[in-house]
């Protein structure tokens, strides 16, 4: 029988007006995996907060912690735990200073935890980086956070939690943002050397994507309670209550659409490519050129990894860069002849809706957002303008919030809906969808998912929907073109793709979005 | 074991905001007083021998008199009265040539903005006071205010123009551009939300830098001219009698130091002179 490593007991944590946990008691083993499943706010965050030491000003604390077999402490006093824990964070989470070394950082936070010089310290973190499989070099951890992608932020993360030879790992969110293929590689990682270290895992998921690669046993959470537990091989086949019934059914990928109706492929083109070579220079052969059309009502999904290129061909379709050769047309007009006044114009049908909180500025009202693209595109009367403003945030659910509401005020769910909100009013002939469900929960998934796909049906446009995720491509595209290195490597039908992919890339991407449960020994 | 509830942590406004407030309620105050300053002052403006010459504080004259024998208390209030004055004046040059100017530069075509931009850097890097006193030679006295103002542009400009900059090229705005949202659309959005949210600032700032550059100019005998003086030039014309009579500099000093400080705290105590 395993040593019992914590304990935690009717642990509850309070802001005024609020109850972020209720009660809450958990028991982990040494070198056991316990996954706290949950929509964002569900309590999750305030288990992990607390166990890190670090509550929020204002929260009342109550309940007791063990750790190991030290004499039970008071949750609210901030003790120094007795064994190594290790918190880890995700690469969203800003946990970093963006303008130091990211190395030196991390090495300070190591030595701290070890009680060693740095130097060692150093050691340790290239040590563990090494025995990370597909991990970058040492040397890519001396640049700043802010010039790091959050992959390589997220190896460094984890190389550095590891070098504290921790016997409990807190995950908190840790491989939330990332595209499923890095993620999945992180996981694996986790797995691998929680084997080697025996260390047991307190991760805190959003998605049962994790949970399912973790494996262990999970705890289903809503409104600070835990509503249902058991070993994830199991809620997965079967669940027992409501809640995590429509929790796991929200995060199943939707089945593939039956094969798009010939009409909607055979309207007007919207976007057409010839010949287009777009990126840096490097590594292009002749004949690389992008030859493709997107035809009215059709969606077609950029999928790779980050850094493959995708942006850089969407930003050159949409003429805010140059193509190295080739010819784009939009919208039956040549953007390449086009002046950047008319370009602006002819931009005016294009909409955009990105994963990323910093499209949206946050100085404005949740209204201004919505109605800017009307009172900038046309001269409409203001009570037009407010009916098609109510109108699209009714019809994304965020009706009920002030009109005056700052966008910085938004969680990231609401900047994702009020992004569809204003697209809609844009009334586009075509929308770039650039990562829509990307660090978002499952529920918001569920929502984002069925309001894109509303939009797509009721208002039309085009979709050149930008992910790395096979299931979003899924859930949003018929067709879909592979893109590695800057280079389309596979097109064609998602449907086939899916069935059989040509290119070890395409099988990677599938299989890091529909793997599943795999990855974990069972159990408990 | 007994569970307790651990005590919550007061929470309150932030130590900037207090001292905001701090700055916008001495300003006020002084804003009042200036409004007053005739009533309350007993004396006229520069009105001579209405004490004997260099008299102590007594409770017939509180700050004393001068070598002239005018009432110092009433000599401050009409000097703040000018100071205020002319620096708000000053202050509203610096943020329309420096702040706004700035901030709409980074939108000029053919490299302009860019071209402004250096100058005022080049502008920037010299004292605001030579400045002043250039321009106060190429004009006249009178002109004193508005070299002032004009003297602390270059920063203010600058500072602008780089906030202006960083916000052309956020994320936000090139999604903006993405979607056709034309460039004057996004001025006007920048320009409101940053009058809204930093004009306050910038004003405070900027009425400190003038001030403080202003009496600096009167005090060396460039600024403001007789009938009517300010508080620099009242700190000057006590250089005579300041080891035999400290009051006759003191007050004025005093009254100058606090619509100083009063400006830097409503501005939180941000750049210190510089607009």
């Amino acid at each position: 029988m395993s040593a019992r490593l914590l304990t935690i007991e009717e642990l509850t944590v309070a802001t005024p007006g609020r109850i972020e946990l209720d009660r809450f008691s958990l028991a982990v083993d040494a070198g056991e995996t316990v996954v706290l499943l949950g929509e964002a706010g569900c309590g999750k965050e305030a288990v992990m907060r607390v166990l890190a030491g670090a509550p929020r000003s204002g929260e009342t604390i109550s309940g007791t912690l063990q750790f190991g077999a030290a004499p039970p402490e008071r949750a609210a006093k901030l003790v120094r735990p007795p064994l190594r824990v290790a918190y880890l964070s995700g690469a969203h989470a800003g946990s970093l200073s963006r303008h130091a070394s990211v190395s030196s950082q991390l090495v300070r936070v190591i030595a701290r935890k070890l009680g060693a010089a740095r130097s060692t310290a150093r050691a340790e973190f290239a040590l563990a980086l090494e025995r990370l499989d597909g991990a970058p070099p040492p040397s890519a951890f001396d640049r700043p956070a802010a010039k790091l992608s959050a992959r390589t932020l997220a190896w460094g993360l984890v190389a550095a939690a590891f070098a504290q030879a921790p016997e409990l790992l807190l995950a908190d969110h840790a491989l939330s943002g990332l595209a499923p293929m890095p993620a999945r590689l992180l996981a694996r990682a986790l797995l691998a050397e929680q084997k080697r270290q025996g260390f047991a895992i307190l991760y805190a998921a959003m998605n049962t994507d994790v949970a399912g690669w973790l494996g262990g046993r999970v705890l289903m959470m809503r409104h600070g309670k835990v509503v249902e537990e058991g070993p994830i091989a199991r809620l997965a086949g079967a669940q027992a209550h409501t809640y995590t019934q429509t929790f796991f059914k929200a995060m199943v990928p939707a089945p593939l659409p039956p094969s798009a109706p010939r009409a909607s492929a055979r309207g007007q083109p919207v976007l057409q490519a010839y010949g287009v070579e777009f990126g840096r220079d490097g590594a292009k052969r002749p004949g690389d050129g992008l030859t493709f059309e997107l035809r009215r009502g059709a969606s077609l999904a950029l999928l790779g990894e980050d850094g493959s290129g995708r942006r850089a061909l969407t930003r050159v379709l949409l003429g805010l860069d140059r193509p190295r050769a080739g010819r784009v047309v939009l919208d039956a007009v040549d953007v390449g002849i086009l002046a950047e006044k008319m370009l602006l114009r002819l931009r005016r049908r294009v909409a955009m809706i990105a994963g990323t909180d910093d499209v949206l500025d946050p100085r404005m009202t949740l209204w201004d957002t919505v109605s800017e693209p009307l009172r900038a595109h046309l001269k409409l009367p203001r009570e037009l303008v407010a009916n098609y403003r109510d109108a699209a945030l009714k019809r994304v659910g965020l009706a009920s919030l002030p009109g005056d509401c700052g966008v910085s005020d938004l969680s990231i769910f609401d900047k994702r809906r009020l992004q569809v909100a204003r697209a809609i009013v844009s009334a586009p002939l075509l929308a770039v969808i650039d990562e829509p469900l990307r660090g978002l929960d499952a529920f918001a998934q569920s929502v984002m998912r069925d309001l894109l796909r509303n939009f797509r049906a009721q208002e039309g446009p085009s979709f050149l929907v930008i992910t790395s995720d096979f299931a979003v491509a899924q859930a949003l595209s018929e067709e879909a073109m592979v893109l590695k290195d800057g280079r389309v490597i596979e097109r064609g039908a998602l449907a086939d793709l899916a069935r059989a992919p040509k290119e070890p890339q395409t099988r990677a991407l599938v299989d890091a979005s529909i793997g599943g449960l795999s990855l974990a020994p069972a159990q408990g | 074991m007994n569970a307790t509830l651990a005590k919550p942590r007061p929470t309150g406004p932030s130590l900037r905001a207090v001292i905001r407030a701090a700055g916008f309620a001495g300003l006020g105050a002084i804003a009042v007083v200036v409004g007053l300053s005739n009533v309350l002052a007993r004396q006229p403006a520069d009105m001579v021998q209405a004490g004997d010459p260099l008299s102590p504080p007594s409770q017939r004259f509180p700050f004393g008199t001068d070598l002239f024998g005018r009432d110092v208390a009433s000599e401050v209030l009409h000097g703040l009265a000018v100071t205020v004055s002319h620096a708000a004046l000053a202050m509203l040059v610096t943020i329309a040539a420096g702040g706004i100017l700035g901030f709409v530069a980074v939108r000029f075509p053919l490299r302009t903005g860019a071209g402004l931009r250096w100058l005022a850097g080049i502008l920037g890097a010299l004292p605001p006071l030579f400045l002043a006193i250039l321009l106060i030679g190429l004009t006249s006295r009178d002109f004193a205010p508005v070299a002032a103002g004009l003297a602390a542009v270059p920063l203010a400009f600058i500072r602008a123009y780089d906030r202006s900059r960083g916000l052309a090229r956020s994320r936000h705005a090139e999604f903006a551009r993405a979607t056709g949202i034309p460039a004057t659309t996004l001025l006007k959005r920048d320009l409101v939300y940053e009058v809204r949210d930093g004009f306050l600032a910038l004003a405070t700032r900027s009425l400190a830098a003038v001030t403080i550059t202003l009496s600096t100019v009167s005090f060396f005998g460039f600024g403001t001219a007789p009938p009517h003086r300010d508080l620099g030039l009242m700190i000057a014309s006590a250089r005579e009698s300041y080891f035999d009579a400290w009051w006759t500099a003191l007050f004025p000093a005093l009254a100058l130091m606090a619509f100083i400080l009063c400006a830097r705290l409503a501005a939180a105590l941000d750049e210190g002179e510089q607009p």
